[in-house]
């Protein structure tokens, strides 16, 4: 039955993957809060001074947990731990008595989170939640009623005034609490080097904290001819001041007596321990005297909606296990190992099956192999699936950059986004950030015109940014436009000239010319900027991604606007390659940048100014030979050629090679030596056998023959 | 292919560093002791930092790069890391010969952690060396001499060794 309902229950609840990170977060916070709640209630029982620390972390944990459920937008966790940090922010400050009800209250709340974690992505359950969500709301606001505080209590201490005056709340509620329960209030004068008088603070209080609790750290004037600082700190102790400056060692310090130890004084019956004394517990029935309004009625007690303690599982909720991103690097690199010696099994198969002696045992062992690679096939996805993170994250860094960037710059700019759920293999996502607040910042910063120029224009005033997050294939396509004033093509120009990536006279197509923003130096502003100066141009963006084994496209209107897209493979971990050969030594091309290999005769290369073209299918495409390209010796073979053809963005030619050799699931490493770049190579990976097989850095190879093209 | 060092090989590394440790008890804890790896090129003896050494493996198929300098062979797979292998016999300007039979790659640690192969023609031993016995050389890469007997060593300045000219 309990089984039968456990299926059922996770069959309703379909939790996307924002859910799940949510509710795996707010798990932590609420581990963390639950075990607090614990040692304030041990600490109570045992009558015990409750440690401010503890209160002090309760209230950032409720603010923790309000900030998360805002940020995921999971608003009944929100609205609860709205009410729960305020109540906790009234204990901490002495506004609230620390009454049974008042932890009861914070008890039923924590079991009542769990209960709505438990259920996230079950509307149905949330909503038959909500009117316990209310009814606590409801005792939260009665529980946090404030406390009438004596305002002469400080009166008989030897102290300053103006000493008084500057306490914050928080410091005036814990030198009452203190002076209530009898402690030595002492005056810790210090005198500091400037210089160096964080260290000493530091050390002071540290010492401090050993003997007693430091209520308050305020600077006092201090003698700045002689550049030092003087300190005042306020400390509740149990030793005398004699006894404290006995012990301590600090040259230029003097402790002396604010107010003597005394017996402690009765609690006041706000802070009362005890149900019984009841006057101030907001939940007895009898409380009624204040004229505050109880949002139960007498006819609806509160035991008519279930303590949520009492279903509440022990078991953890979200299933989630925090890793390191390296363990899963670790992890992948060993289904890359495991993968390559499938591929030698396969070798082994394949050099078998010649051999008629062994062929039905080949037949079996190649069954195996099949068998063995499927299985492989699932655990590769598995692993990469755990590597998965939604670009939410990156969203909301662009979204705090363009909030802050938008009142300097004085720019009327709405930043829409779409595709936060989109999901990246982490390492790419963490490489992502830079170039992505780059072209977002540029667009700010020069795309975006002032509010004035805009209606001037005609335009809205309001610019817009929009990014744009999609999968296509395996690729993520990630768009920011804008609706600024577009590229000008005669000041690109200009620039591409003054640069000498073009000359003068050269005849550029719109797509060439605005491709020269990619082009070393062209970006780069003349004077720098706050916002994108920093002398980073489009060319590094464009290189960066091209490391990631991505791309980026540019397209613009003048006066309607600029989009700029990146393409980027979904994980750089396992990726299928073709496997060529030229002169003998192989190479594998990443296959999602390979659109079709294609067999041609010698006769049907043409020539075009000192370029080798090929008319396919209509379209003039530009070939490369692998063997010029590196240095190779050319075929032999003068009756047949092969041509790969390259596409990433819209760029496409034709890599002629000698042979082509098949697919095979490749890793790419990392070349490690004392050349680390090398132009058109992207690593090298092991195809099963023990000689690396170099792997093709096919943005540079397309990059490198179309400014040839053009240099042509 | 991934596969272990083979049992000779560690060995090898292993009864180096054994015999230099011995060495090092003997002189006493003499504060200035520095240990190198010694090894022949051309007939010659020359010497790196030990700790600078992190394994010494057989020669094995080394894939050649393009748009390499010369002095850089090609790389190999070391357990799945991709090495470049640096000939060292062209980066000290001797005269190139083929990989024989005693030649072994020694796998060094660069400045930056990562690691990089050189070529030499045999392995010989670890050396401990007094600061005060090394006498200043002026070399490429050399750094300074030690005499041995009847033979010079050359300590080789590792970090100028590994500064190769990417462009061809």
């Amino acid at each position: 039955m309990a089984a039968r309902r456990k299926t059922r229950k996770r069959k309703a609840r379909v939790v996307s993957k924002a859910d799940k990170e949510f509710v795996s977060e707010a798990e932590e916070i609420l581990e963390r809060m639950r075990l607090d709640l614990a040692d304030l209630s041990d600490q109570r029982a045992a009558g015990d001074e409750v440690s401010p620390d503890l209160v002090n972390r309760l209230f950032r944990s409720a603010h923790s947990l309000k900030g998360l459920a805002g940020l995921f937008g999971f608003d009944p966790v929100h609205d609860l731990a709205h009410r729960l940090e305020d109540v906790l922010d009234g204990l901490r400050l002495g506004r609230v008595p620390l009454s049974a009800a008042v932890v009861d209250v914070v008890d039923r709340t924590a079991a009542l989170f769990a209960k709505l974690l438990a259920a996230v992505g079950d509307a149905v359950a949330i909503e038959a939640m909500s009117e316990s969500v209310q009814a606590l709301v409801g005792e939260i606001e009665l529980a946090k009623r404030p406390v009438e505080t004596q305002a002469e209590e400080f009166t008989n201490l030897d102290i300053d005034a103006s000493l008084l005056r500057a306490l914050t709340e928080y410091e005036e509620h814990r030198l009452r609490e203190n002076l209530r329960r009898g402690r030595n209030i002492l005056l810790v004068d210090a005198t500091f080097e400037i210089i160096s008088f964080e260290e000493g603070l530091s050390e002071l209080t540290e010492a401090i904290r050993e003997i007693g609790e430091v209520l308050s750290t305020l600077p006092a004037p201090g003698d700045s001819s002689k550049a030092q600082i003087r300190f005042s700190l306020l400390v509740a102790s149990d030793l005398t001041s004699t006894e404290v400056d006995a012990r301590f060692d600090f040259p230029e310090t003097t402790v002396r007596s604010v107010a003597a130890a005394h017996n402690p004084a009765p609690a006041p019956a706000a802070a009362g321990k005890s149900v019984s004394s009841s006057e101030s517990e907001p939940i007895a029935t009898a409380d009624r005297a204040d004229g505050v309004a109880p949002p139960i009625s007498d006819d609806a007690p509160k035991t008519a909606l279930p303590d949520p303690r009492e279903f509440e599982s022990l078991r953890s909720i979200s299933e989630t296990v925090r890793v390191d991103i390296h363990k899963l690097d670790e992890l992948m690199n060993l289904v890359g190992e495991l993968v390559i010696q499938r591929n030698a099994l396969g070798d082994l198969v394949s050099r078998l099956h010649g051999d008629p002696a062994t062929a039905r045992v080949v037949g079996d062992f190649g069954k195996l192999h099949k068998a063995l690679g499927r299985k492989l096939r699932e655990l590769q996805s598995a692993v990469l699936e755990v590597r998965m993170v939604p670009l939410r994250q990156v969203f909301e860094k662009v979204s705090r950059v363009i909030r802050r960037l938008r009142v300097e710059l004085e720019k009327d700019v709405r930043l829409e986004l779409r595709g936060a759920d989109t999901e990246l293999d982490k390492l790419i996502v963490e490489e992502l950030v830079d170039p992505l607040m780059h072209i977002v910042r540029n667009a700010l910063d020069h795309a975006i015109e002032s509010p004035s120029e805009r209606s001037e224009e005609g335009k809205d005033p309001q610019g817009c940014i929009k990014i744009d997050a999609f999968q296509r294939g395996n690729h993520v396509v990630i768009a920011v436009s804008d609706d600024g004033r577009g590229i000008d093509r005669e000041r690109l120009r200009a620039k591409a000239e003054a640069n000498g990536v073009i000359e003068p006279g050269d005849v550029l197509t719109d797509k060439e010319t605005l491709d020269l923003i990619f082009a070393p130096g062209v970006s780069t502003r003349d004077e720098v900027t706050e916002t994108s100066g920093r002398g980073v141009g489009m060319d590094v963006v464009r290189n960066n991604l091209s490391q990631l084994g991505g791309v980026v496209d540019v397209d613009s209107e003048p006066g309607q606007g600029t989009t700029i897209s990146m393409t980027l493979p979904i994980t750089l971990a396992i990726i299928q390659s073709l496997i060529v050969a030229v002169a003998d030594q192989r190479f594998a091309i990443p296959l999602n940048t390979v659109h079709e290999t294609l067999s041609i005769g010698p006769e049907q290369i043409q020539r075009s100014q000192n370029q080798e073209i090929l008319n396919h299918r209509g379209d003039a495409l530009l070939l490369r030979r692998l063997s010029d390209e590196f240095g190779l010796p050319g075929s032999s073979r003068d009756d047949k050629l092969f041509v790969v053809v390259l596409g990433m963005g819209d760029s496409r030619i034709g890599l002629i090679v000698d042979r082509l050799i098949g697919q095979q699931d490749t890793v790419i490493k990392p070349i490690q030596g004392p050349i680390r770049t090398i132009r058109g190579i992207a690593g090298a990976t092991e195809l099963g056998d023990q000689d690396p097989v170099l792997v093709l850095d096919v943005s540079a190879l397309l990059a490198d023959a179309l400014r040839r093209r053009e240099a042509a | 292919m991934s596969e272990a060092p083979s049992p000779n090989e560690t060995a090898e590394w292993e009864t180096l560093a054994r015999e230099a440790a011995r060495g090092s008890e003997s002189a006493g804890d003499l504060a200035d002791l520095r240990q190198f790896l010694t090894f022949s090129l051309e007939g010659a003896s020359y010497a790196i930092p030990v700790e600078r050494v992190r394994e010494i493996v057989r020669i094995r198929p080394i894939t050649p790069v393009p748009r390499l300098s010369v002095e850089v062979l090609g790389v190999i797979s070391l357990r799945g890391e991709i090495v470049e292998v640096v000939d060292l016999r062209r980066r000290l300007g001797i005269e190139p010969a083929a990989p024989a039979r005693r030649s072994r790659i020694i796998v060094v640690y660069c400045t930056d952690g990562s690691i990089a192969g050189l070529l030499v023609d045999g392995v010989n031993a670890v050396l401990s060396v007094e600061e005060s016995d090394l006498q200043a050389a002026s070399g490429d890469a050399v750094e300074s001499l030690c005499v041995r007997g009847d033979e010079f060593v050359s300590l080789l300045d590792l970090d100028r060794v590994l500064e190769i000219d990417g462009d061809q």
